[in-house]
């Protein structure tokens, strides 16, 4: 229409962005390949050993390997509960359908850190999830769910859990109904209207909350170092060491851009796969 | 029964566990700070409040939550500012490229936050702005920006263009037209990127313990300090009044503007 | 209508979207007072010209002219036209009252001023008692009359209205028809009315601009358009019309004759100039200007523009009897005769006739577009 391209009421926003976001992680890629020497500080000169230890040594190969089986079985995990709901709270024709969506919304408004810290208490020695195990008689000792892969599985599911569904609902709610009433008419049963009708169409949903959940998985940096304690490391705690004990920005920055560039592959291919299968991104 | 309605109460089963799982660190939470005993055990041994007027009487705690409370109320107001206008002119003007800045826009949201907070570190040693409230501000902002502006642009996009045209036929100029006709009725739209982007600032940790300077401390960053040094009912009786703070938030959120459509 | 300066003048407009010309270079006239109808099926470019004229689109090239005073450049705002809204547009957040207000309020009115002449407005819409309910308490027809009193209590030199009557059912439709005739009578607003309905724009209309494609096709009073169409498409667009391709056999003083083709036929059409023998025409007639007449009457039995015919079809539709007839040729025309006569069965013969002057010759020539043939 007529009035100017207003082009200048983003100007607050862009230059904000730019300024203290974009440039910030474009500085950090000259950094990342100055060297740095302990007790000395960071020098002038040019090397690219942080790049090449993070993808030959083998301590940081197991943390990446690490960081990313998580991100696969907290996606996985998160999908295989969250569908369910998700199908639930779409459909359901329940007067408390907002409230029940906002009961959803309500732990992931919770700090973070308190939720981290409930999980603390679960899954302790001495916590709720083995006082349970214990006296339902499925286990004699303790078991050792803090400081493992286990805890960390546990508590992200958690923590994740109500962005999967918030994107299946969004998804689900999409599938007009009517084609499943002519799977229906047509002959199909309820399982296999919803494995050759429903869950094809909640594809691009389930696409995109996965991507979400695996990305955030990735990236996570509180929880990990909560319950997986400064010996077990991800990627993202890594980088918290790397920066405030070791001071070894060169390093760090090495990492975190090793970090970025999975994540924006991630985001890159999933926006390929949405157009292919025709969703929007 | 048929197997519509077993598959029925199988879905309300599966989905009222799930709930179940969903609150389950909240409750052990809430338990944990009455205990009695100076180690955090579930189910409580003896019940007490002292912990919640321990952690009430603690001037670290306060000025904590006063820090995050500051930093979060600046942080929204700059963030709503930048995003409204920059949700407008996305939504409602031709922009170049509009595409790109709607993806820069965005790009926080998917962006580890972590590196967000490390390259904030060495970038405002640089520029000089290391361990000030400015900087960490902005910090915020940019973070908090996005929440913002998606809440704005669903708001936006559920209103018809023409009463703004209407309303410039009329004799309003842009402006005029923008605050008496169309902010009044994005005011959800507003509110609910105001109250995200509140909680996402208020409940940062990646961002903001890389660039806390000295005597700043942000609630959670002090909770999870604490965390790291040995956990005792007080930091449960701490997060126990931040669940409910941020319970009666969304109740209220929700009844005045139907915050469910919004996330 | 002549002699005054016009209300609006647009010249010579253009708009142009990517690679589509969505108006061509469209000149115009509106007298003052007067009702003005531009008609056109969707995608003709008509509601690109509305809104060019209330400065909502800016014209690739081109002039608008308001009372003389070119107001091409003027901002949208400062331009004092009044313009009605397919959806009404009406702020949801703001009483009736508060909507009728807005527009008094830019302009600095005070509310001593302003409230009295708001109620007279709604008053004048027959409003009177809602002005203080929101717009979805109102029902269709009162929320197209609250934007009606909104853009007129401005007293705005030229009310613009883009199909602001579509949303309506028929019933209400017509009621709203003769609301706005009445008011802008009473008023004597020169109105410029976007339809693509053409029995809307004949029964309102004191001129009628049919456009397609970004161009204007004709401009006329309504009978003008109706019965003396200027082109095949406006021909088409008015009305379903017989269209009988044929060749100027003779064309004299009082009257033209064509013969057709296909046949030893010919039908005279009157006196019509710049067409030669030998040229290709098109002879377009309307249903309703056909009449039968019973088969046995004497004068002139089969003759030019009188035929023998069978009918091979019949549909009653309230207000006309509509029929097909076949002629000895083969030929079918499509008839239609008053609700009120009494109706011919299926196979019954008649001969059919119809005036000259109720024939409107076309040049070009060609397959004869829509119509039977």
């Amino acid at each position: 229409m007529r009035h100017g391209s207003g082009w200048w009421l983003l100007v607050p926003a862009l230059l904000l962005l730019l300024v203290v976001f974009v440039v910030p992680v474009a500085m950090m890629v000259p950094m990342s390949f100055r060297p740095y020497v302990p007790l000395v500080g960071i020098t002038d000169g040019f090397t690219a050993r942080y790049y090449t230890r993070l993808l030959t040594d083998s301590y940081y190969l197991e943390i990446i390997g690490r960081t990313l089986a998580l991100g696969f079985t907290v996606t996985l995990a998160t999908l295989v509960i969250g569908y369910p709901v998700a199908f639930f709270l779409a459909r359901t024709p329940s007067r408390w359908r907002s409230w029940l969506t906002i009961l959803v919304v309500f732990p992931l408004m919770l700090n973070l850190v308190v939720r981290t810290f409930g999980w603390i208490a679960l899954l302790a020695q001495n916590g709720l999830v083995n006082q349970a195990l214990r006296a339902l008689g499925l286990v004699d000792s303790p078991v050792k769910l803090l400081f493992n892969f286990a805890g960390l599985l546990i508590a992200m599911t958690h923590i994740f859990l109500p962005f999967m569904v918030l994107v299946l609902i969004g998804a689900i709610q999409n599938i007009p109904r009517d084609v499943e009433d002519a799977a229906r008419v047509l002959g199909a049963s309820w399982a296999s209207t919803f494995c050759r009708v429903t869950l094809p169409l909640s594809a691009p949903g389930i696409l995109s909350g996965s991507i979400l959940v695996f990305v955030l998985t990735i990236s996570a940096l509180v929880t990990p170092r909560l319950l997986g304690g400064p010996t077990y490391q991800v990627m993202a705690t890594l980088i918290y060491d790397e920066f405030l004990q070791r001071l070894n920005w060169p390093a760090g920055s090495a990492q975190a851009l090793l970090l970025t560039l999975m994540v924006l592959a991630l985001v890159y291919l999933s926006g390929r796969l949405a157009r292919r299968t025709g969703a929007r991104a | 029964m048929t197997a519509a309605r077993a598959r029925g109460w199988l879905l309300r089963a599966w989905v009222a566990l799930v709930y179940a799982f969903l609150m389950l660190p909240v409750v052990v939470i809430a338990l944990a700070s009455l205990s009695r005993t100076s180690y955090l055990t579930v189910p409580p041994r003896g019940l007490t409040l002292h912990w919640f007027t321990q952690v009430l009487g603690d001037p670290e705690y306060i000025q904590a939550i006063g820090w995050s409370v500051l930093l979060a109320l600046v942080a929204t107001t700059g963030a709503v500012g930048a995003g409204v206008a920059a949700s407008f002119a996305l939504i409602r003007r031709r922009v170049p490229g509009g595409a790109f800045v709607s993806a820069v826009l965005n790009a926080p949201l998917v962006f580890p936050a972590v590196v967000v907070g490390v390259a904030l570190l060495q970038f405002f040693a640089t520029v000089r702005l290391n361990g000030t409230f400015v900087g960490l501000a902005l910090a915020h902002m940019v973070i908090t920006a996005p929440y913002v502006v998606r809440a704005v642009t669903a708001s936006l996009q559920g209103i018809d263009p023409e009463l703004e045209h209407a309303a410039r036929v009329l004799g309003a100029s842009g402006p005029v037209a923008f605050f008496t006709v169309t902010l009044p009725l994005i005011r959800p739209g507003v509110a609910a990127g105001a109250l995200f982007a509140f909680i996402v600032s208020f409940d940062n940790v990646p961002v903001s313990i890389f660039l806390l300077g000295a005597g700043q401390m942000t609630l959670p960053v002090k909770i999870f300090t604490a965390i790291e040094y040995g956990v005792d009912p007080s930091i449960a009786a701490i997060s126990t009044m931040l669940i409910v703070l941020t319970g009666v938030g969304l109740a209220v959120a929700e009844r005045w503007i139907g915050f469910h459509r919004f996330v | 209508m002549s002699g005054a300066a016009p209300a609006l003048s647009v010249r010579r407009l253009r708009k142009a979207f990517g690679a589509v010309v969505a108006v061509d270079g469209v000149s115009l006239d509106a007298a003052p007072g007067e009702f003005l109808s531009l008609l056109g099926p969707s995608g003709c470019g008509k509601s690109t010209l509305l809104r060019m004229v209330a400065g909502l689109v800016e014209p690739d090239g081109g002039q608008v002219v308001l009372a003389g005073e070119d107001i091409t450049r003027v901002a949208v705002h400062r331009r004092n036209l009044g313009l009605v809204f397919q959806s009404y547009a009406l702020f949801p957040h703001m009483t009736v009252q508060e909507n009728v207000a807005f527009g008094l309020r830019r302009r600095g009115v005070g509310e001593p001023e302003l409230r009295p002449r708001v109620e007279r407005m709604l008053e004048l819409v027959r409003l009177g008692p809602l002005g203080a309910r929101y717009p979805r308490e109102l029902s269709g027809g009162q929320q197209q009359r609250v934007a009606l009193a909104r853009a007129l209590v401005t007293e705005p030199r030229v009310l613009l209205l883009d199909e602001p009557l579509s949303n309506l059912d028929a019933l209400l439709r017509d009621e709203m028809r003769v609301e706005l005739k009445r008011l802008q009578e009473r008023l004597g607003t020169t109105m410029i009315f976007v339809t693509h309905d053409q029995a809307e724009a004949l029964i309102l209309s004191d001129r009628v601009v049919v456009m397609e494609h970004g161009r204007v096709e004709q401009i006329g009073r309504p009978e003008e358009v109706y019965r003396r169409p200027a082109t095949a498409f406006v021909a088409r667009f008015l009305g379903r019309a017989n269209f009988l391709a044929g060749t100027v056999a003779e064309s004299a003083a009082g009257r033209t004759v064509v013969a057709l083709e296909g046949g030893a036929l010919s039908i005279v059409a009157g006196p019509r100039s710049g067409l030669v023998a030998g040229q290709p025409v098109h002879a377009v007639i309307r249903q309703e200007s056909i009449r039968f007449e019973p088969a046995g009457d004497g004068a002139g039995a089969a003759g030019a523009n009188r035929f023998a015919a069978t009918v091979v079809f019949h549909a009653f539709a309230g207000q006309a009897h509509h029929y097909v007839v076949q002629l000895a040729s083969g030929r079918e025309l499509e008839v239609s005769a008053p609700g009120a006569t009494v109706p011919l069965a299926r196979g019954a013969r008649a001969l059919v006739a119809w005036r000259p002057e109720d024939v409107t010759l076309l040049p070009g020539g060609g397959p004869e577009p829509g119509g039977p043939r």
